[in-house]
């Protein structure tokens, strides 16, 4: 397990959480949330005033018994967002560099395996100002990885690439990752990245975290209302809670009632939000069998429809609802069969299931 | 790899050649003398060499500079000073050993462009005559504030009532050896400058050079001391008493220097 | 032509040289490295040297370390040598007066070296020796020399400083420079001239050779760029 926990003053951090080992983690969070400053402290470049941070057991930073262990004792390779390749060295020496426990002959076999290992083999001779981003990109991680580190660590490595080099690199990430068995944490802005990628994911705002965990329920079931914004879910309403019962809560949005299968039992102070995901808004067709399976029904007045590529965004108003927009995306298909357009009523329904109530 | 070896021992023992050298002492005593002596006690000390077959080493420079080092811990072992001041400085700091010894006296002697002032026998009549006539562009001397020869220059020109003139065309040199040296390069007219270095320096040859009594410049001491200092070992002894011999003497005054006005009772012959 | 002063010359660099440019490195290494306030006040003191006359640096040497300060007793009973009129004293001075040729530089070289490197090879497991040596001084070693060049250009023609702490002695302290001084004060314009022509020389070709490694070093990397 590598355990994180910083509190520093500049930048500031207050960060305590635990990620599971051998896999692949991210942190998410828009630029200044502190992510990377997370990350050089799992590195050892940055030396918070409270800290402790421990990889499988082993120690790393304590302030309580100011025990530091300097970066090059680390077990882990780094790559950063401009790769810090050396200049002076071509690809291979870069890679070497980081072999200086090896003879020379070896150095050079080893970092030449490795080059060929992220798909640069033949560019073993070349130097950082010959080679392009993506090429760059691979040298660094070759380097970072060819010392078989149990820790790799990654800050924003794609985004100084382009989309199909990052599509690419992505692939060979997750390949890299299973074929090593290392655990990997990397820094994003871009969730869709992190979604991607991650099994666990932190969410980081202003050093701190907002919420934690598998990536699949961070994304289905945000915490609290900023988790929700941090994670662009485009529907956010506020509700009260009315009752609890076995099936489930019950809130009252505007004039109706909603279900939630899961939420807190009692009455919460202050009121309580909930948020559903556009693709878990489904759109009622007339003549569909057994409604009330479908979760509650309300009727609600389309205001605005965005074609984005293969789905629709569509924004309604609930007649009867809280007043915030709702959002359901659709298959271009299904907009023209049910006649969806601006200004025409149609017929949505929200899942208990995939009601999420959220704190604020 | 061999070659690189040699090479860093041989420029090790190179290197550390000067850390080598023994006391100061090793290659013969070293005499600190002023810079307006310089042709004669070169000479003084190859003849030296010759009769005794032991060598001196020299070390010039303005009188000041060198009472100056010797305070601040200069080997050397003997001092010969153009300016008396210095050597009673000395005295009274309690870094001499024994007592002064006058070797000679300084010759003021006067320089000017062929042909400004004419053959004359009163020197400095002519010279107050061209300074009024406005003949004289540069007049130069030694700073009368702490050079001897400049201090006697000033006397020479005030007695002969020059002074307030000559001021408006006065160029002060730092010590005795640059009055000279404007003379031979500069655009001077004329300069008061010792014998010695003036003989040295050829200036007889490129103007007409006179030297001037010792009455011109009253009050003034033209008299140059020497002094053993601490470090003065047996060698320094001898060449010192060899200072004060007769054959010194006329080297001295070959070179332009007078003979010391009283008979020093430390005379060794 | 006095080739034992010329010697002595060679000598005093030499070992300016030895003892300096580490000094250099470590000092300029320091000062580009570090976060420090007082920064400025610190560039500005070691940068004295190249704003107080020779001779005035050389004057207070011989106040603070010849035989009559305190200082220069301490070094005498401890070590048994003087600091002045000795060539140890040169060196000294020497040392003293080429501390901004040889930090100068030198910072400016480390400067260019990115803290980014730094976090690099450190994420690279490489000790800090390790990273000195294999990646800040290939990328700084220009300054090094450049470092190099001008303090042994500047010692060998080094006056004040010399002739204030170590005297005229033959043998021990009349480097070349003050060998040609003291055939000027003798009169002598030929044989100075033959020296100054001499030194003149010697430091052309020694700084055009330092600058020419230097230019061969930024053609191969336009060449290869």
């Amino acid at each position: 397990m590598l355990s994180i926990r910083i509190e520093n003053n500049t930048p500031a951090l207050k960060v305590d959480f635990r990620l599971p080992m051998g896999t692949l983690s991210a942190i998410v969070g828009p630029s200044g949330s502190g992510k990377t400053s997370v990350l050089r402290a799992v590195a050892g470049l940055l030396a918070p005033s409270h800290s402790l941070i421990s990889f499988d057991n082993d120690i790393w930073t304590d302030t309580e018994t100011r025990y530091f262990r300097p970066c090059y004792q680390r077990p882990l390779g780094f790559v950063t967002q401009s790769f810090g390749l050396f200049p002076h060295l071509t690809a291979a020496e870069n890679v070497g560099a980081a072999l200086t426990h090896l003879p020379r002959r070896e150095r050079g076999l080893e970092a030449q395996r490795f080059l060929e290992l992220v798909g640069i083999g033949g560019l073993a001779d070349r130097r950082p100002s010959e080679l392009s981003g993506g090429q760059s990109q691979r040298v660094a991680m070759a380097r970072a990885l060819a010392r078989k580190p149990r820790l790799l660590l990654l800050d924003e490595p794609f985004s100084a690439l382009d989309h199909s080099t990052r599509k690419r690199l992505r692939v060979e990430l997750k390949r890299l990752q299973d074929a090593l068995a290392m655990t990997v944490l990397f820094v994003t802005h871009d969730l869709d990245e992190a979604a991607e990628l991650s099994q666990t994911m932190v969410l980081l705002r202003r050093g701190q975290v907002v919420q934690q965990g598998p990536t699949r329920e961070l994304l289905r079931r945000p915490s609290t209302v900023e988790a929700a914004r941090l994670m662009n879910f485009a529907n956010l309403a506020k509700a009260e809670w009315v009752d609890s019962d076995s099936s489930g809560i019950t809130l009252r949005w505007g004039d109706v009632l909603l279900k939630a299968e899961t939420g807190p039992k009692s009455p919460p102070e202050g009121p309580i939000y909930w948020t559903i995901r556009t693709t878990d808004v489904f759109l009622v067709k007339d003549g569909h069998p057994d409604e009330s399976s479908l979760g509650t029904i309300l009727s609600a007045d389309v205001t605005e429809i965005i074609e984005m590529g293969s789905s629709v965004l569509v924004s309604v108003i609930a007649a009867r609802g809280g007043g915030e927009l709702l959002r359901l995306r659709l298959r271009p298909g299904a907009l023209h069969r049910h006649n969806v357009s601006k200004g025409s009523q149609i017929r949505i329904a929200l899942n208990a299931q995939s009601l999420v109530l959220l704190q604020s | 790899m061999r070659n690189w070896r040699t090479c860093i021992a041989v420029l090790f023992f190179w290197s550390t050649g000067p850390f080598y050298s023994v006391p100061a002492f090793a290659n013969g005593p070293i005499v600190a003398a002023a810079a307006s002596i310089r042709p004669a006690l070169e000479e003084l000390s190859a003849r030296y060499n010759q009769v005794t077959g032991q060598s001196v080493r020299l070390v010039f420079g303005s009188s000041g500079t060198l009472a100056n080092q010797i305070v601040n811990g200069a080997p050397y072992a003997l001092f010969l000073s153009a300016n008396t001041a210095y050597v009673q400085w000395l005295v009274d700091l309690g870094f001499t050993q024994g007592v002064p010894v006058t070797y000679a006296s300084g010759v003021l002697a006067l320089y000017s462009r062929p042909g400004l002032l004419g053959q004359t026998e009163n020197p400095l009549l002519a010279l107050g005559n061209a300074l009024e006539g406005g003949t004289i562009k540069r007049l130069v001397i030694a700073n009368p504030e702490y050079a001897p020869y400049g201090s006697a220059a000033r006397a020479a020109l005030e007695h002969a009532g020059t002074w307030v003139q000559a001021k408006q065309v006065l160029l002060v040199a730092a010590n005795a050896g640059q009055a000279v040296q404007y003379a031979l390069e500069g655009d001077v007219d004329v300069a008061f400058v010792p014998m010695p270095l003036a003989r040295l320096a050829e200036l007889q040859k490129t103007g007409h050079l006179q030297a001037l009594p010792s009455e011109a410049f009253p009050n003034v001491e033209l008299d140059q001391q020497m002094v053993l200092l601490p470090d003065a070992d047996q060698k320094t002894q001898e060449f010192f008493a060899y200072l004060q011999s007769i054959d010194s003497r006329e080297i001295f005054s070959r070179h332009g220097l007078g003979a010391p006005a009283l008979i020093s009772p430390n005379l060794q012959h | 032509m006095d080739w034992n002063a010329f010697n002595l010359s060679l000598q005093l660099a030499a070992w300016t040289l030895a003892l300096l440019l580490p000094i250099g490195v470590v000092t300029g290494r320091w000062l580009a490295r570090t976060q420090t306030l007082a920064r400025p006040w610190l560039q500005a003191f070691f940068a004295l040297p190249l704003v107080l006359p020779p001779t005035v640096v050389g004057y207070y040497l011989l106040i603070f370390t010849g035989t009559r300060s305190p200082l220069g007793e301490l070094i005498m009973s401890w070590f048994g040598v003087s600091l002045v009129f000795s060539f140890p004293g040169l060196v000294v001075a020497s040392i003293l007066v080429n501390l901004p040729f040889a930090i100068l530089p030198v910072q400016r070289a480390f400067e260019v070296v990115s803290s980014e490197l730094y976090d690099a090879a450190a994420c690279c497991a490489m000790t800090p020796w390790q990273t000195f040596t294999r990646v800040e001084m290939p990328l700084a070693w220009p300054g090094v020399l450049s470092a190099a060049v001008l303090t042994l250009g500047h010692t060998l023609g080094e006056f004040g400083v010399v002739l204030m702490v170590g005297g005229n002695i033959p043998g021990e302290t009349r480097t070349l420079s003050i060998a040609i001084f003291d055939r000027v004060q003798a009169f002598d314009p030929l044989a100075a001239g033959q020296m100054a022509g001499f030194l003149l020389l010697i430091s052309l070709v020694t700084v055009a050779l330092g600058y020419g490694v230097l230019e061969k070093r930024d053609q191969r990397k336009r060449r290869s760029a």
